[in-house]
């Protein structure tokens, strides 16, 4: 229905001040509906801060975030969340007490906008998602048992069964061996052509963001340092190392 | 379904205690003192239980419902039928402020427990402070509703049982719908709860709610049956620590722990009697052992030994 | 008004000392102790029983704090031992219950066996007059056992290698353990040091009126109280909450009086909480 070009996430001259030194410094920026716009930047400049203003988690002390042009800032993260901007955190924090299927099923039932077009269970929604990510072998198992990458799965299928707009992931890859980063980034790829989620993706693992986003956007000491196309940013990076200093961004 | 099972269960149990007793009052004050545990303990489930909520004003919610109704009662001339309602509510209404108030300020757990604390403190003091109104530590004598409810020994059982019994399919109710899978969510964990949009700050307030409602209800069903209410009955020494105590030995989190657990304190109550004064220490090792022996209370014992998913 | 704010701060060192004990436990061992209150009770028994059999009250009540501190030194090596294997909100818990049911037992043993020992010590000079105000001279002392404790402790935690440690672990158990410091060791010291800190609180208390057997509950729950206020981590915090609390109770004693004094220190103390849930310093250290 929508074209491409649509801004579907704002932020306006975000700051957030932590004590007396800005985490975030006047940071604006636009997200277009069915991209992948890799955030990336050194260790503290920001990008986890930025996630955490998006999502509710923190509020900022100026500046507005923008979803679908409805103005959300300071609404509470399960409100942001129900409109359809799912977050997916660094380390993974399931529902312990839960089986992989019910992690899933939560983001279903509460979050859960049907964006398949038919009315269908909260269980199937999250059967759904759990066969994307390669898990509904492992739908019934507690999901303590599981390992990082699947833990990290499971965190990325309860944010997909929520049905949501955007899904702002924060670093799907660290921890991760190159075959799993390799199938990691090749399963966003997909959730975005496939489920058109539009995604915003804070990562370290260079490779993986430079072969998978459309946009990238640079942040280092809270504010905005560069933008464009991978290609773009690469050779700028070249060109102003000075600036950023050694940028510990350049991981394998 | 296992749930409703489980609650028939132990409602053909609760039922036919009576019957056992034959027409012991000792007994039968003992065995209805039990339900009332019991509906304390159901109450505690929900706050500390299910949504980690520490409440340490469980005797003052209890109180203030008990303490508003009788009061009313008697100093209007209302009749308790309109005062027990509005002592409830009170005591509901409060146990969802605090819980309110405290997850909007992001207290802990031991923040809202000393917050609690303080209430109940206050509620003590103002009821000895109060005196015109209150008799203070000589309390005030109460009766029955009249006709034959909260009278007599076998009448009042089955009040209270029936109390319990609401208590029950309420908590069962909850607990197989939405609220219950909320409850488990933000227990496990509250940012992930509220990032995957379950709205933690209204499901801790429901739970506080029907939580102190029902403390409220059993305070005032108490107050009346039991004859005398004077601040000591609903002091943090003669409920909270009973009722944790009573919940952590029957089982946190599970539909039968307040009741095995409520059970379980009765009985050991009448086996320490006999030894008088030294019956708070016995009472101390046992809640050391008993907690160290088994954390999941009597419950995950039961399951064990039965393996049977006792819900 | 001068002497009101000085019944104020003498109470209130009191509960400063009083409460500190719980602020370092919970701080370096994540442990809420239940039974902190009756480690001060112990400590007044054990004086007292000293004094009847015709020690001196000096002597009595040195020994009887180290009978606190030692006390706490056992409780830590046996009670909570089975607490210190899980972290975090499990371990909060076990030792909530674990403490309470130790406070229970201590409760019932001293009631049981010594019912009616009291401490009561009296000075040989009833009061002091300094720059024309008259003062209890066992607020003086008990004032300035307070503050010397405090320093002390400062010194200890500022000062030296193990105190520098201390703080460490208070901010970072894995961290302080990958840094070769050993948190069980330090933590059965801090219990014992909250133990003597709690067992001076009990002295105190003997010198200033009389403690009593029964006294373990109402300490506990001044002392949680206090604590809380302060922030729970915070040792200036719990310092600042004492004196302030105790400011509030003597104002509140004298303009109002009777019952209404305790519930304006409790709502107080509520206020706080939810005004300052990270306690009175928070922004400050």
């Amino acid at each position: 229905m929508s074209p491409r070009n649509d801004v579907v996430l704002a932020g306006e001259r975000l700051t957030k001040y932590f004590g007396g030194s800005p985490a975030l410094k006047d940071v604006s920026f636009r997200v277009e509906q069915g991209e992948i716009l890799g955030l990336i930047g050194p260790n503290g400049a920001g990008k986890t801060t930025l996630l955490n203003v998006i999502s509710g988690i923190l509020t900022p002390s100026a500046g507005r975030v923008l979803f679908q042009d409805r103005d959300i800032t300071g609404m509470r993260p399960h409100a942001i969340a129900r409109l359809g901007v799912a977050r997916v955190l660094q380390t993974p924090r399931p529902f312990l007490s839960m089986t992989v299927l019910e992690n899933v099923e939560v983001g279903a039932l509460f979050g859960g906008r049907d964006r398949r077009g038919k009315t269908s269970t909260a269980v199937d929604q999250a059967e759904f998602a759990l066969r994307l990510m390669g898990l509904h072998d492992k739908r019934d198992h507690p999901v303590g048992s599981l390992n990082l990458q699947e833990k990290k799965m499971v965190e990325l299928g309860r944010a997909l069964a929520m049905g949501p707009e955007v899904t702002l992931i924060d670093e799907a890859m660290s921890g991760l061996n190159p075959a799993e980063i390799e199938d990691s980034m090749r399963l966003i790829q997909r959730v975005r052509d496939e489920l058109k989620v539009t995604i915003v993706w804070v990562e370290h693992v260079m490779k993986a963001i430079m072969g998978a986003a459309e946009r990238v956007m640079v942040l280092n000491y809270g504010q905005v340092i560069a933008g464009g196309s991978p290609g773009e940013v690469a050779r700028d990076e070249g060109g102003s190392r000075g600036r950023t200093g050694s940028c510990p961004c350049s991981g394998t | 379904m296992a749930r409703y099972a489980t609650l028939l269960l132990v409602g053909v149990i609760l039922a036919l205690v009576p019957l056992t007793t034959g027409g012991s009052p000792y007994y039968s004050r003992i065995t209805t003192l039990m339900l009332v545990l019991m509906v304390y303990a159901v109450a505690f489930n929900m706050l500390f239980g299910h949504t980690k909520q520490l409440f340490l004003c469980l005797g003052a919610l209890a109180g203030s419902s008990a303490y508003l109704s009788v009061v009313l009662t008697r100093e209007l001339g209302l009749s308790p039928w309109a005062t027990i309602p509005l002592g409830i509510l009170v005591a509901g209404f409060l146990g969802g402020l605090f819980s309110y108030v405290s997850v909007r300020r992001g207290l802990g757990v031991i923040f809202l427990g000393v917050v609690t604390l303080a209430f109940s403190l206050i509620f003590y003091n103002l009821v000895l402070g109060l005196r015109e109104l209150t008799n203070g530590e000589t309390g005030i004598v109460t009766q029955g509703l009249g006709a034959g409810i909260l009278e007599g020994p076998r009448s009042s059982y089955y009040m209270l049982f029936a109390l319990l019994m609401i208590a029950l399919v309420l908590y069962s109710a909850l607990m197989s719908s939405r609220v219950g899978v909320a409850f488990r969510a933000l227990s496990d964990d509250e940012l992930t709860a509220e990032l995957a949009g379950i709205d933690v700050t209204r499901y801790k307030v429901i739970a506080a709610t029907v939580g102190s409602l029902l403390m409220g209800a059993g305070g005032a069903f108490y107050a009346y049956y039991t004859g005398l209410i004077s601040p000591a009955l609903f002091s943090l020494i003669s409920v909270d620590i009973v009722v944790l105590i009573t919940l952590v030995f029957g089982g946190m989190g599970s539909l039968v722990g307040p009741v095995l657990g409520g059970a379980a304190v009765t009985v050991i109550d009448e086996l320490v009697r006999p030894f008088g004064q030294l019956n708070v220490l016995v009472y101390g090792a046992l809640l050391i052992v008993l907690f160290l022996a088994f954390r999941g209370g009597l419950v995950a014992v039961l399951r064990k030994t039965a393996k049977l998913p006792i819900p | 008004m001068v002497p009101i704010l000085i019944d104020g701060i003498v109470y209130g060192l009191q509960l400063s000392l009083l409460a500190v004990g719980i602020t370092l436990i919970y701080g370096l061992g994540g442990v809420l102790n239940l039974a902190h209150g009756q480690f001060a009770v112990v400590a007044g028994v054990a004086a007292a029983l000293l004094m009847g059999n015709g020690m001196g009250a000096a002597p009595a009540s040195f020994l009887g704090v180290a009978a606190a501190g030692i006390f706490g030194l056992l409780i830590d090596r046996s009670l909570l031992v089975p607490a210190y294997r899980y972290r975090g909100e499990e371990r909060l818990l076990l030792g909530l219950v674990l403490t309470l049911g130790l406070s229970f037992v201590i409760d019932g043993y001293l009631n049981l066996s010594h019912p009616n020992v009291s401490l009561t010590i009296r000075l040989p000079m009833p009061s002091l007059t300094v720059l024309g105000i008259t003062i209890r001279s066992a607020a003086v002392v008990t004032s300035l056992l307070a503050i010397l404790a405090f320093g002390l402790l400062f010194l200890f935690l500022r000062g030296t290698l193990l105190g520098k440690a201390i703080r460490s672990i208070i901010q970072n158990e894995v961290g302080a353990e990958l840094c070769g410091i050993s948190p069980s060791r330090t933590r059965t010291l801090i219990v014992a040091l909250s133990g003597l800190l709690a067992g001076l609180a009990g002295v105190a208390q003997g010198l200033f009126s009389s403690l009593g057997t029964e006294m373990g509950v109402e300490f506990t729950i001044l002392a949680l109280i206090v604590a809380v206020v302060g922030g729970v981590r915070s040792i200036n915090g719990t310092f600042v909450a004492g004196i302030l609390l105790g400011v509030v109770n003597a104002l509140a004693s004298y303009y109002m009086g009777a019952y209404v004094t305790l519930i304006i220190l409790l709502g107080a103390a509520m206020l706080t909480i939810l005004i300052r849930p990270s306690g009175l310093l928070a922004y400050w250290t």
